[in-house]
Protein backbone atom coordinates (compact mmCIF):
# COMPACT_ATOMS: atom_id res chain seq x y z
CA UNK A 1 0.00 0.00 0.00
CA UNK A 2 1.50 3.01 -0.77
CA UNK A 3 1.69 6.69 1.10
CA UNK A 4 -1.64 8.09 -1.26
CA UNK A 5 -3.27 4.94 -0.60
CA UNK A 6 -2.78 5.11 2.60
CA UNK A 7 -4.15 9.12 3.12
CA UNK A 8 -7.13 8.20 1.16
CA UNK A 9 -8.07 5.06 3.59
CA UNK A 10 -7.05 7.44 5.76
CA UNK A 11 -9.21 10.14 4.79
CA UNK A 12 -12.13 7.79 4.28
CA UNK A 13 -12.05 6.81 7.79
CA UNK A 14 -11.88 10.25 8.92
CA UNK A 15 -15.32 10.89 6.91
CA UNK A 16 -16.91 7.48 8.52
CA UNK A 17 -16.05 8.83 11.76
CA UNK A 18 -17.28 11.83 11.18
CA UNK A 19 -20.24 10.51 9.62
CA UNK A 20 -20.50 7.91 12.39
CA UNK A 21 -20.56 11.30 14.84
CA UNK A 22 -24.16 11.69 15.67
CA UNK A 23 -24.98 7.85 16.52
CA UNK A 24 -25.19 8.42 20.26
CA UNK A 25 -26.80 5.64 22.64
CA UNK A 26 -30.98 6.75 23.16
CA UNK A 27 -31.97 9.41 25.52
CA UNK A 28 -33.54 6.46 27.68
CA UNK A 29 -29.75 5.23 28.88
CA UNK A 30 -29.33 8.35 30.30
CA UNK A 31 -32.46 8.24 32.15
CA UNK A 32 -31.85 4.78 33.50
CA UNK A 33 -28.85 5.35 34.79
CA UNK A 34 -29.73 9.09 36.53
CA UNK A 35 -32.42 6.94 38.47
CA UNK A 36 -30.11 4.83 39.73
CA UNK A 37 -27.49 6.86 40.77
CA UNK A 38 -30.03 9.01 42.48
CA UNK A 39 -31.09 5.50 44.42
CA UNK A 40 -27.59 4.23 45.30
CA UNK A 41 -27.48 7.89 46.60
CA UNK A 42 -30.68 7.60 48.68
CA UNK A 43 -30.57 3.91 49.83
CA UNK A 44 -33.98 3.10 50.51
CA UNK A 45 -35.19 1.70 54.47
CA UNK A 46 -37.51 -1.10 54.08
CA UNK A 47 -40.79 -0.18 56.01
CA UNK A 48 -41.23 -2.85 58.83
CA UNK A 49 -45.06 -2.64 58.82
CA UNK A 50 -46.26 -2.58 62.51
CA UNK A 51 -47.98 -5.31 64.08
CA UNK A 52 -51.86 -4.99 63.91
CA UNK A 53 -53.35 -4.63 67.71
CA UNK A 54 -56.09 -6.40 68.69
CA UNK A 55 -58.81 -4.27 70.49
CA UNK A 56 -58.73 -7.04 73.48
CA UNK A 57 -54.48 -5.67 74.07
CA UNK A 58 -54.85 -2.90 75.98
CA UNK A 59 -58.12 -4.08 78.06
CA UNK A 60 -56.57 -7.18 78.76
CA UNK A 61 -53.38 -5.39 80.16
CA UNK A 62 -55.31 -2.88 82.75
CA UNK A 63 -57.62 -5.96 83.68
CA UNK A 64 -54.21 -7.73 84.42
CA UNK A 65 -52.67 -4.63 86.23
CA UNK A 66 -56.23 -3.83 87.99
CA UNK A 67 -55.39 -7.70 89.54
CA UNK A 68 -52.15 -7.79 90.74
CA UNK A 69 -53.11 -4.88 92.63
CA UNK A 70 -56.06 -5.92 94.33
CA UNK A 71 -54.27 -9.51 94.94
CA UNK A 72 -51.20 -7.04 96.08
CA UNK A 73 -53.27 -4.92 98.43
CA UNK A 74 -55.19 -7.86 100.16
CA UNK A 75 -51.96 -9.53 100.72
CA UNK A 76 -49.93 -6.88 102.42
CA UNK A 77 -53.38 -5.85 104.50
CA UNK A 78 -53.50 -9.37 105.93
CA UNK A 79 -52.37 -10.76 109.33
CA UNK A 80 -49.13 -12.48 108.82
CA UNK A 81 -47.84 -15.37 111.52
CA UNK A 82 -44.88 -14.25 109.45
CA UNK A 83 -42.22 -11.66 108.40
CA UNK A 84 -39.75 -12.63 106.77
CA UNK A 85 -36.54 -10.80 107.44
CA UNK A 86 -33.35 -11.28 104.59
CA UNK A 87 -30.57 -11.40 107.12
CA UNK A 88 -27.13 -11.03 104.99
CA UNK A 89 -24.90 -14.09 104.68
CA UNK A 90 -22.49 -13.22 107.46
CA UNK A 91 -24.39 -14.96 110.08
CA UNK A 92 -24.93 -17.82 107.53
CA UNK A 93 -21.72 -18.57 107.20
CA UNK A 94 -20.95 -19.13 110.62
CA UNK A 95 -23.96 -21.46 110.76
CA UNK A 96 -22.60 -23.61 107.84
CA UNK A 97 -19.00 -23.95 109.93
CA UNK A 98 -21.67 -26.05 113.12
CA UNK A 99 -20.84 -29.33 114.05
CA UNK A 100 -23.95 -31.31 112.63
CA UNK A 101 -23.66 -33.66 115.12
CA UNK A 102 -24.13 -31.49 118.12
CA UNK A 103 -28.13 -31.40 118.16
CA UNK A 104 -30.10 -28.64 120.14
CA UNK A 105 -26.15 -26.73 120.72
CA UNK A 106 -25.91 -23.10 120.30
CA UNK A 107 -23.24 -22.65 117.25
CA UNK A 108 -22.98 -19.30 116.61
CA UNK A 109 -19.84 -18.20 117.11
CA UNK A 110 -21.02 -14.49 118.17
CA UNK A 111 -23.50 -14.82 120.05
CA UNK A 112 -26.18 -14.34 117.54
CA UNK A 113 -28.71 -17.16 119.30
CA UNK A 114 -29.12 -19.77 116.27
CA UNK A 115 -29.67 -23.11 117.57
CA UNK A 116 -29.13 -26.06 115.13
CA UNK A 117 -32.62 -27.80 115.05
CA UNK A 118 -32.68 -31.80 115.69
CA UNK A 119 -31.64 -33.99 112.45
CA UNK A 120 -31.39 -30.58 110.45
CA UNK A 121 -28.69 -30.68 107.86
CA UNK A 122 -25.97 -28.05 108.37
CA UNK A 123 -25.90 -25.56 105.74
CA UNK A 124 -23.04 -25.69 103.78
CA UNK A 125 -20.61 -22.54 102.78
CA UNK A 126 -21.98 -20.02 100.67
CA UNK A 127 -25.23 -21.44 100.62
CA UNK A 128 -28.20 -18.56 100.52
CA UNK A 129 -30.25 -18.75 103.95
CA UNK A 130 -33.50 -17.23 104.58
CA UNK A 131 -34.31 -16.13 108.07
CA UNK A 132 -38.11 -15.73 108.57
CA UNK A 133 -39.45 -14.48 111.71
CA UNK A 134 -42.50 -16.17 113.35
CA UNK A 135 -44.71 -16.41 116.61
CA UNK A 136 -44.78 -20.29 117.92
CA UNK A 137 -46.27 -21.78 120.99
CA UNK A 138 -43.97 -22.19 123.50
CA UNK A 139 -45.03 -25.79 123.40
CA UNK A 140 -43.73 -26.12 119.97
CA UNK A 141 -40.36 -25.53 120.47
CA UNK A 142 -39.49 -27.07 123.89
CA UNK A 143 -37.29 -30.03 122.04
CA UNK A 144 -34.94 -26.63 122.44
CA UNK A 145 -34.75 -26.58 125.99
CA UNK A 146 -36.70 -23.56 126.41
CA UNK A 147 -38.23 -23.88 130.17
CA UNK A 148 -41.96 -24.27 129.91
CA UNK A 149 -44.55 -24.49 132.77
CA UNK A 150 -47.87 -24.93 132.60
CA UNK A 151 -49.10 -21.16 132.93
CA UNK A 152 -46.36 -20.29 129.73
CA UNK A 153 -47.32 -23.74 127.56
CA UNK A 154 -49.63 -21.27 125.52
CA UNK A 155 -47.71 -18.60 125.53
CA UNK A 156 -46.51 -17.45 121.88
CA UNK A 157 -42.43 -16.78 121.62
CA UNK A 158 -41.15 -14.68 118.63
CA UNK A 159 -37.96 -16.95 117.06
CA UNK A 160 -36.31 -16.56 113.58
CA UNK A 161 -35.77 -19.53 111.20
CA UNK A 162 -33.00 -19.96 109.60
CA UNK A 163 -34.50 -21.59 106.15
CA UNK A 164 -31.90 -23.09 103.63
CA UNK A 165 -31.95 -22.91 100.21
CA UNK A 166 -33.80 -26.74 100.12
CA UNK A 167 -36.91 -24.72 101.73
CA UNK A 168 -36.15 -26.33 104.84
CA UNK A 169 -35.79 -25.29 108.62
CA UNK A 170 -31.82 -25.49 109.74
CA UNK A 171 -31.68 -23.50 113.25
CA UNK A 172 -33.67 -21.59 115.06
CA UNK A 173 -33.06 -18.33 116.78
CA UNK A 174 -35.23 -17.34 120.03
CA UNK A 175 -35.60 -13.79 120.58
CA UNK A 176 -37.91 -13.94 123.93
CA UNK B 1 -6.76 21.64 32.59
CA UNK B 2 -6.42 18.69 29.98
CA UNK B 3 -9.46 16.53 29.46
CA UNK B 4 -8.14 13.67 30.56
CA UNK B 5 -7.76 15.87 34.10
CA UNK B 6 -11.33 16.88 33.54
CA UNK B 7 -12.84 13.57 33.23
CA UNK B 8 -10.81 12.21 36.42
CA UNK B 9 -12.17 15.13 38.25
CA UNK B 10 -15.91 14.40 37.11
CA UNK B 11 -14.91 10.34 38.39
CA UNK B 12 -13.93 11.57 41.89
CA UNK B 13 -16.76 13.68 41.81
CA UNK B 14 -19.68 11.27 41.06
CA UNK B 15 -18.01 9.34 44.14
CA UNK B 16 -18.95 12.15 46.56
CA UNK B 17 -22.76 11.38 44.98
CA UNK B 18 -22.62 14.40 42.62
CA UNK B 19 -25.19 13.47 40.51
CA UNK B 20 -24.02 16.63 37.78
CA UNK B 21 -20.18 15.10 37.41
CA UNK B 22 -22.16 12.21 36.77
CA UNK B 23 -24.15 13.41 33.77
CA UNK B 24 -21.80 15.21 32.43
CA UNK B 25 -19.07 11.99 31.97
CA UNK B 26 -21.69 10.66 30.82
CA UNK B 27 -22.72 12.76 28.12
CA UNK B 28 -19.25 13.55 27.05
CA UNK B 29 -17.98 9.86 26.80
CA UNK B 30 -21.36 7.81 26.06
CA UNK B 31 -21.39 8.41 22.17
CA UNK B 32 -18.09 6.67 22.01
CA UNK B 33 -18.41 3.92 23.92
CA UNK B 34 -22.12 3.34 22.61
CA UNK B 35 -20.60 3.46 18.89
CA UNK B 36 -17.48 0.72 19.91
CA UNK B 37 -19.84 -1.73 21.32
CA UNK B 38 -22.41 -1.20 18.23
CA UNK B 39 -19.49 -1.86 15.86
CA UNK B 40 -18.08 -4.65 18.07
CA UNK B 41 -21.45 -6.44 18.69
CA UNK B 42 -23.46 -5.48 15.32
CA UNK B 43 -27.08 -4.86 17.69
CA UNK B 44 -28.19 -1.49 18.61
CA UNK B 45 -29.76 -3.26 21.59
CA UNK B 46 -26.39 -4.82 22.62
CA UNK B 47 -24.35 -1.52 22.39
CA UNK B 48 -27.63 -0.27 24.57
CA UNK B 49 -26.85 -2.61 27.14
CA UNK B 50 -23.17 -1.91 27.00
CA UNK B 51 -23.21 1.72 27.19
CA UNK B 52 -25.23 1.32 30.27
CA UNK B 53 -23.63 -1.31 32.09
CA UNK B 54 -20.31 0.64 31.03
CA UNK B 55 -21.73 3.56 33.61
CA UNK B 56 -23.47 1.26 35.83
CA UNK B 57 -20.03 0.15 36.63
CA UNK B 58 -18.36 3.48 37.40
CA UNK B 59 -21.11 4.23 39.45
CA UNK B 60 -20.15 0.89 41.48
CA UNK B 61 -16.23 0.54 40.72
CA UNK B 62 -13.77 3.14 42.60
CA UNK B 63 -11.08 1.25 41.66
CA UNK B 64 -9.90 3.84 38.38
CA UNK B 65 -5.83 3.58 39.06
CA UNK B 66 -4.84 7.04 36.86
CA UNK B 67 -1.18 5.22 35.99
CA UNK B 68 -3.32 2.39 33.58
CA UNK B 69 -4.43 5.20 31.58
CA UNK B 70 -7.51 7.81 30.95
CA UNK B 71 -10.87 7.74 31.68
CA UNK B 72 -11.94 6.88 28.92
CA UNK B 73 -9.42 3.89 28.06
CA UNK B 74 -10.82 2.97 31.39
CA UNK B 75 -14.53 2.95 30.04
CA UNK B 76 -13.37 1.00 26.63
CA UNK B 77 -12.08 -1.12 28.73
CA UNK B 78 -14.98 -1.94 30.67
CA UNK B 79 -17.03 -1.58 27.27
CA UNK B 80 -14.74 -3.83 25.86
CA UNK B 81 -15.03 -6.42 28.53
CA UNK B 82 -18.94 -6.92 27.93
CA UNK B 83 -18.43 -6.57 24.71
CA UNK B 84 -16.39 -10.25 24.78
CA UNK B 85 -18.89 -11.67 27.12
CA UNK B 86 -21.55 -10.67 25.00
CA UNK B 87 -20.02 -12.42 22.21
CA UNK B 88 -19.31 -15.60 24.30
CA UNK B 89 -22.85 -15.46 24.96
CA UNK B 90 -23.11 -16.24 21.42
CA UNK B 91 -24.01 -13.02 19.77
CA UNK B 92 -21.80 -13.55 16.81
CA UNK B 93 -20.95 -10.59 14.34
CA UNK B 94 -23.79 -11.79 12.13
CA UNK B 95 -25.99 -9.10 12.69
CA UNK B 96 -23.17 -6.66 12.13
CA UNK B 97 -24.23 -5.40 8.31
CA UNK B 98 -27.92 -5.67 8.70
CA UNK B 99 -28.38 -3.50 11.70
CA UNK B 100 -25.07 -1.30 11.69
CA UNK B 101 -24.87 -0.32 8.08
CA UNK B 102 -28.37 -0.63 7.08
CA UNK B 103 -30.22 1.04 10.50
CA UNK B 104 -27.90 2.79 12.14
CA UNK B 105 -26.06 5.49 9.31
CA UNK B 106 -27.57 8.38 9.37
CA UNK B 107 -30.05 9.29 6.71
CA UNK B 108 -28.74 11.50 3.83
CA UNK B 109 -29.11 15.30 4.55
CA UNK B 110 -31.20 17.00 1.34
CA UNK B 111 -28.05 18.41 -1.11
CA UNK B 112 -27.24 20.49 -3.92
CA UNK B 113 -25.54 17.59 -5.47
CA UNK B 114 -26.97 14.51 -4.52
CA UNK B 115 -25.27 12.33 -7.25
CA UNK B 116 -22.40 13.54 -5.06
CA UNK B 117 -23.49 13.41 -1.87
CA UNK B 118 -24.36 9.37 -3.45
CA UNK B 119 -21.16 8.70 -4.40
CA UNK B 120 -19.42 10.34 -1.09
CA UNK B 121 -22.18 7.95 0.99
CA UNK B 122 -21.70 4.83 -1.10
CA UNK B 123 -17.72 5.28 -0.18
CA UNK B 124 -18.77 5.38 3.43
CA UNK B 125 -21.00 2.38 3.80
CA UNK B 126 -18.25 0.41 1.24
CA UNK B 127 -15.56 1.49 3.85
CA UNK B 128 -18.01 0.67 6.79
CA UNK B 129 -19.00 -2.20 5.50
CA UNK B 130 -14.94 -3.66 4.86
CA UNK B 131 -14.60 -2.44 8.77
CA UNK B 132 -17.36 -4.62 9.67
CA UNK B 133 -15.70 -7.30 8.13
CA UNK B 134 -12.32 -7.45 9.54
CA UNK B 135 -11.32 -10.32 12.62
CA UNK B 136 -12.40 -9.29 15.59
CA UNK B 137 -8.59 -7.94 16.99
CA UNK B 138 -8.30 -5.72 13.89
CA UNK B 139 -11.72 -4.26 14.07
CA UNK B 140 -11.39 -2.93 17.32
CA UNK B 141 -7.78 -1.23 17.06
CA UNK B 142 -9.31 0.60 13.79
CA UNK B 143 -12.59 1.70 15.70
CA UNK B 144 -10.64 2.78 18.30
CA UNK B 145 -7.78 4.68 16.85
CA UNK B 146 -9.17 5.79 13.42
CA UNK B 147 -13.20 6.01 13.99
CA UNK B 148 -12.85 7.07 17.93
CA UNK B 149 -9.09 8.44 17.63
CA UNK B 150 -7.98 7.29 20.97
CA UNK B 151 -4.15 7.76 20.94
CA UNK B 152 -1.83 4.96 21.10
CA UNK B 153 -1.26 4.43 24.54
CA UNK B 154 -4.86 4.29 25.93
CA UNK B 155 -5.53 2.19 22.77
CA UNK B 156 -2.81 -0.30 24.51
CA UNK B 157 -4.72 0.30 27.66
CA UNK B 158 -7.78 -0.77 26.34
CA UNK B 159 -6.77 -3.55 24.31
CA UNK B 160 -3.89 -4.97 27.31
CA UNK B 161 -1.10 -4.79 25.14
CA UNK B 162 2.11 -2.91 24.60
CA UNK B 163 2.32 0.04 22.15
CA UNK B 164 4.05 -1.71 19.14
CA UNK B 165 1.12 -4.94 19.18
CA UNK B 166 -1.51 -1.65 18.53
CA UNK B 167 0.52 -0.33 15.97
CA UNK B 168 1.20 -3.56 14.25
CA UNK B 169 -2.34 -4.26 14.29
CA UNK B 170 -3.48 -1.27 12.97
CA UNK B 171 -1.33 -1.30 10.22
CA UNK B 172 -2.55 -4.75 9.27
CA UNK B 173 -5.86 -3.33 9.54
CA UNK B 174 -5.40 -0.97 7.23
CA UNK B 175 -3.94 -2.99 4.57
CA UNK B 176 -6.79 -5.72 4.89
CA UNK B 177 -9.14 -2.81 4.76
CA UNK B 178 -7.61 -1.16 1.81
CA UNK B 179 -7.67 -4.98 0.18
CA UNK B 180 -11.30 -5.09 0.49
CA UNK B 181 -12.03 -1.78 -0.76
CA UNK B 182 -10.27 -2.68 -3.96
CA UNK B 183 -12.38 -6.34 -4.38
CA UNK B 184 -15.39 -4.25 -3.58
CA UNK B 185 -13.88 -1.93 -6.60
CA UNK B 186 -12.99 -4.53 -9.51
CA UNK B 187 -16.53 -6.46 -8.37
CA UNK B 188 -19.20 -5.62 -10.77
CA UNK B 189 -21.86 -3.18 -10.07
CA UNK B 190 -24.75 -4.96 -8.47
CA UNK B 191 -28.43 -3.11 -9.34
CA UNK B 192 -28.72 0.07 -8.25
CA UNK B 193 -30.54 0.50 -4.63
CA UNK B 194 -33.12 3.08 -3.61
CA UNK B 195 -31.24 5.50 -2.25
CA UNK B 196 -32.82 7.40 1.15
CA UNK B 197 -33.44 10.79 1.43
CA UNK B 198 -34.53 12.98 3.90
CA UNK B 199 -36.51 15.81 2.52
Amino acid sequence: MSGEEMDQLTAGLKAVAADLRRVEAPGRVEERLVAAFRERQTPVVPRVPEPRRAWWVPVAAWATAAAAGTALTVFLTRDHPAVPVRQPARSMMQLAVADPGADAEVISADDSGFILLPNAESISPNEEVDVVRVEVPRSAIVALGLPLTEETATEKVTADIALGADGLAHAVRILE
Amino acid sequence: MTEAEADQELFLRIHSGDEQAFVSLYRKRQGSIFRFALHMTGSETAAEDVTQDVFLAIMRDTGYDPSRGTISAYLFGIARKLVLRHVERGRSDALLESELVQGVLPELAASENPLAELTHRERIEALQRAVTALPRRYREVVVLCDLEELDYADAAAVLRCPIGTVRSRLHRARELLFAKLNQERQRPPAAMKPARCAT
